[in-house]
């Protein structure tokens, strides 16, 4: 503490200024009936050393990703990040400034998220974006209620929007507590049992307000039949699709197949996943959607001497300007860690990108094929081709196998009966640009092993 | 300085850079062939995305251009009211890095993060007696978030209790803008109550409202003018007697820690801004964090999971921190379910642990001085003006003896004297090398400025900016008018920027 307060032992000096004795003259306004009269029951204070050997204790007792060969992903991968990122990042100008209200001395930031609303413009086909929010799950929320504000008033299924049903369920339960007070019922779009979307199902959602569906879905799967349903959905429906942005080095952007609004999880791009948070929502949409999206927008400008320069624009949309009537009451972002992504993609570059995809996804297509020479594996969406991650069909539970594989150092996946209850024996293994050949061989081998002595125990 | 930040990047914008076989990072070859990933024909990229090909040197050199074209707390003084803009220890940033918590996957079993749901545990713990609450979740990831999710749990509270007619909240005049907005978007219906004349709730305006309708009322003390609402538990009572929540915007915590807490005044929810009170860099923009406290009539509706403790059992895998609890996540009964996907912003909480292992109890001598800062400023600026013969030129936003963590000045005088307004004197201040206060809020006070120095700045810094304060009010109207003249670039015109929507960067330009 006393390495943080400039004024520690000035106190009565400043006070005497003031013509007061103690520092109980600056609380008089609080009314005995509310003081608090005990010392806060909490511990003393550390010193830097002791805190930080405090946290690499405390911090140590966790398994680090690192640590293990891992196969868990479900949504936030293990992407490498260049280490100039974490060296810019870091630099007090960005780190410790506000929100930019005051644009002649925030240009900086400003125009680095100009930068990265172009980015992710570029990213996903679409006019605009904004400088994010909180992640993937509240971005697929905001379109929604997005979408309604946009199409209510020509939908004849009014404020109804349908849902994939493999979102997973706590993005459907942030969707629910974003959307419950609208009034907005969500219904389900149904799936093949192959893992794509049923197109007969989608039917059902014209007239809606808009669909959400993700590519590469949940499973893993990319897929093609989403390029024909702007068709199907028709203009006043929203087609709103959640993506993983480095896919999209390999796969179409969203923008260019009839997407209105793209949403999806930044992290991949700039930033290690540090437990889930903070990360960063991607949030871009067509101009007919840009009076009613959420967040910050910066907008290119003049000075008074016309030189360019950048600043927070389309503020009447939001909470400090409009209060009860805003689009979103966000207001805080995750500015830098989208920072750290527009940082990321610039080093990246479109060729980088291409190749990043690419790793990513040759390490999945390379675990398929080897995976797939164990028989007593299933792969009940083989058919399909995937970006990431793919499901394994265990001839036992996938939490057993899970426990299995963990004592042999092995992080082994997800165990998909924790988002589709009616599939105990689901593994979802995942694969990225961290995975070497060696790490797929392992998985191979204590996969054999273990399938094998499921066989001794169901013969 | 010109030549210095011309110098710095060529070209000044990144889309410029195109070298044709330019990389920022080299990669590995992917880990087996790429000719043949069957990707399905109509998904096929068309083509890449129009981002910039630049090298390494290049990247740096770019962003350090932009940082040196931004500031931040390190930079210089940062007044910005509401907004608790104190140092941030750069031991947190490196505890953040570690791969204890950089590398972690919030899927991972809990045998694999013992240390982090100890450190969670202790946060909750904290914050619980920080502020008189029973129950702690460190989901919402900002204030906003935060905010929302409170009113959400109320929301639940009441209907498990069959109370379906209510259905409005209660927000002062004086409140931040996410309040109306966070609850609107929970479904309530807004009801807005003026404020005394000097800013101070007004119980019969509140008396007026409540019914059996009412769900809530939002409410910050210290109010956003930085002034202590010495009715707030009688304000408590009213909306309890009616059958009411009481919610606790946190966003001006930092001056209350240890001198009283909003369970003491009778609150039921509260938010934190970690962001404000608890030193996560705010990053430009964010990430934040917000977590919020509840007393133990609202802590079943939490989001979940949080984090609970029991003692160590044969069988457990113990690591460095179970020598004598085991720690797991618990879903209250009747959740809320999330407001994130994941465990909420957990980098900014492990700051934020650091930044309260450095005071501990002595979190108290950090509020006082915080308040200790704010009131001398206000005072040497009162001096200052008076000796310098400027003091007609503004008011006292609220006429009290003692203010909070922060105050606010009406600059209305000097609008009707000079045509000045609270944005021209901002301005002015950046001028002088100062972030400007908060200006133009809160909203019931006219040209209004709020100023908001925190307890990490020196008397020295304090003494220096009352005069500088003092000069801008001295000012000519010409100069002000036509301020600032040594940024990076000079005022900008946002009206322009509306009427003249470029939003990305316009390469067939």
């Amino acid at each position: 503490m006393v390495d943080q307060l400039p004024n520690l032992g000035r106190e009565k000096e400043m006070l005497a200024a003031m013509g007061m004795s103690t520092m109980d003259d600056l609380f008089a306004d609080i009314p005995e009936s509310v003081r608090m009269n005990e010392e806060l029951p909490l511990r003393g204070p550390q010193s830097e050393e002791e805190i930080l050997a405090d946290a690499r204790r405390i911090l140590g007792a966790n398994v680090a990703l690192g640590d293990r060969v891992n196969f868990l992903g479900a949504g936030l991968n293990r992407n490498y990040v260049p280490a100039s990122v974490f060296q810019l990042v870091t630099r007090g100008e960005f780190l410790t400034s506000y929100t930019p209200y005051q644009p002649e001395v925030s240009q900086g930031m400003l125009q680095a998220m100009w930068e990265f609303q172009t980015l992710i413009s570029e990213l996903v086909g679409l006019e605009v974006a904004n400088l994010s929010v909180y992640d993937v799950s509240t971005a697929a929320a905001e379109a929604i209620t997005c979408s309604v504000r946009v199409n209510n008033r020509k939908a004849s299924q009014k404020s109804t929007v349908y849902v994939s049903e493999l979102t997973p369920p706590a993005r459907i339960s942030v969707i629910h507590n974003y959307t419950q007070g609208g009034g907005i019922t969500i219904k389900t779009l149904r799936h093949n049992s192959d893992g794509t979307l049923d197109l007969d199902s989608l039917s059902e959602a014209a007239g809606s307000c808009g669909i959400y569906v993700e590519q590469p879905n949940p499973l893993g799967i990319l897929d093609g039949g989403l390029t024909s349903v702007k068709g199907i959905i028709g203009d006043n429906t929203a087609f709103i699709v959640g993506v993983s942005p480095v896919s999209l080095g390999l796969v179409e952007a969203p923008g260019n197949y009839g997407a209105d609004i793209v949403v999806g999880e930044g992290q991949a791009l700039g930033s290690p996943i540090t437990y889930g948070g903070p990360l960063y929502g991607i949030f871009a949409c067509t101009k007919a959607y840009l009076r009613q999206m959420p967040g910050r927008i910066v907008g290119r400008s003049i000075d008074v001497d016309g030189n360019e320069a950048f600043c927070l624009t389309l503020s009447t949309r939001e909470q400090h300007i409009r209060r009860h009537r805003a689009t979103s009451n966000i207001c805080t972002n995750e500015t830098l860690i989208a920072l750290m992504g527009a940082m990321h993609m610039s080093l990246l570059g479109p060729e980088g990108l291409e190749k990043l995809a690419q790793r990513n996804m040759a390490a999945c297509q390379l675990a398929k094929q080897k995976l797939s020479e164990i028989s007593s594996l299933n792969m009940p969406h083989s058919i399909n081709t995937h970006y990431n991650e793919f499901v394994l069909e265990l001839p036992g539970s996938a939490s057993e196998c899970i426990s299995y594989l963990d004592t042999q150092g092995l992080i082994g996946g997800f165990d998909l009966s924790n988002w589709y209850p009616d599939n105990e024996n689901w593994l979802l293994v995942s694969f990225s640009d961290q995975t070497t050949s060696k790490d797929i061989d392992l998985l191979v081998a204590h996969l054999s092993v273990w399938t094998a002595s499921m066989k001794g125990v169901t013969a | 300085m010109d030549c210095f930040d011309e110098g710095g990047d060529s070209l000044s914008h990144l889309f410029e850079h195109n070298g044709a076989s330019g990389r920022g990072y080299s990669q590995p070859e992917p880990i087996s062939p790429v000719d043949n990933l069957q990707i399905p024909s109509s998904l096929v990229r068309s083509k890449l995305p129009r981002w910039p090909r630049i090298s390494e040197p290049e990247m740096v050199r770019h962003y350090t251009w932009l940082s040196n074209r931004n500031f931040g707390i390190d930079t210089g003084f940062y007044p910005l009211g509401s907004c608790t803009m104190k140092h941030n220890p750069r031991v947190n940033e490196v505890i953040a890095q570690l791969p204890g918590i950089a590398d972690l996957h919030p899927l991972q079993p809990e045998h694999q993060i013992q240390g982090t749901l100890a450190i969670f545990h202790e946060m909750q713990e904290m914050l619980g007696i920080c502020a008189g609450m029973d129950a702690v979740t460190l989901q919402p990831v900002a204030g906003a978030q935060g905010e929302f999710t409170a009113i959400r749990c109320i929301q639940e509270y009441f209907r498990s209790r069959g109370e379906l007619n209510r259905t409005k909240v209660i927000v002062p005049d004086s409140a931040h803008g996410t309040n109306p907005a966070s609850a609107s978007m929970a479904g309530f219906e807004i009801v807005e109550i003026p404020s005394q004349a000097d800013g101070r709730l007004d119980l019969d305006a509140l008396r007026a409202v409540v019914g059996d309708d009412t769900a809530a009322m939002m409410i910050t003390n210290p109010s956003t003018l930085g002034v202590f609402e010495p009715e707030i538990a009688e304000a408590a009572a009213i909306v309890h007697e009616a059958g009411g929540q009481m919610y606790y915007d946190g966003a001006n915590f930092n001056a209350i820690l240890g001198r009283t807490s909003p369970g003491i005044m009778g609150f039921d929810a509260v938010h934190y801004n970690l962001h404000k009170t608890f030193s996560q860099p705010h990053g430009g923009g964010g990430p934040g964090s917000g977590p919020i406290g509840v007393k133990s009539h609202l802590a079943d509706f939490l989001p979940g999971p949080i984090v609970e403790r029991r003692e160590v059992a044969s069988g457990d895998t113990l690591t460095a921190v179970n020598d004598e609890w085991w720690y797991h996540w618990q879903e209250p009964e009747h959740s809320i379910g999330k407001v994130q996907q994941w465990h909420g912003n957990s980098g900014a909480v492990i700051r934020s642990w650091a930044f309260y292992r450095r005071y501990g109890k002595d979190l108290k001598t950090m509020s006082e001085h915080a308040v200790l800062n704010a009131n001398y400023l206000r005072h040497m600026i009162m001096k200052e003006a008076e000796e310098k013969g400027v003091s007609h030129v503004f008011c006292d936003g609220a006429p009290v003896d003692v203010v909070k963590h922060e105050f606010t000045l009406s600059l209305a005088p000097l609008k009707e004297q000079k045509g000045l307004g609270a944005m021209d004197v901002a301005k002015g201040l950046l001028d002088k090398g100062y972030m400007a206060p908060t200006v133009y809020f809160p909203l019931i006070v006219p040209e209004c400025m709020m100023i908001e120095p925190t307890e990490t700045e020196s008397k020295e810094v304090l003494d220096e900016f009352a005069k500088k304060f003092v000069e801008v009010l001295q000012e000519d109207a010409d100069v002000l008018h036509n301020a600032p003249v040594t940024t990076k670039v000079r005022r900008v015109d946002e009206v322009y920027a509306a009427r003249n929507l470029t939003l990305s960067y316009p390469f067939d330009e």
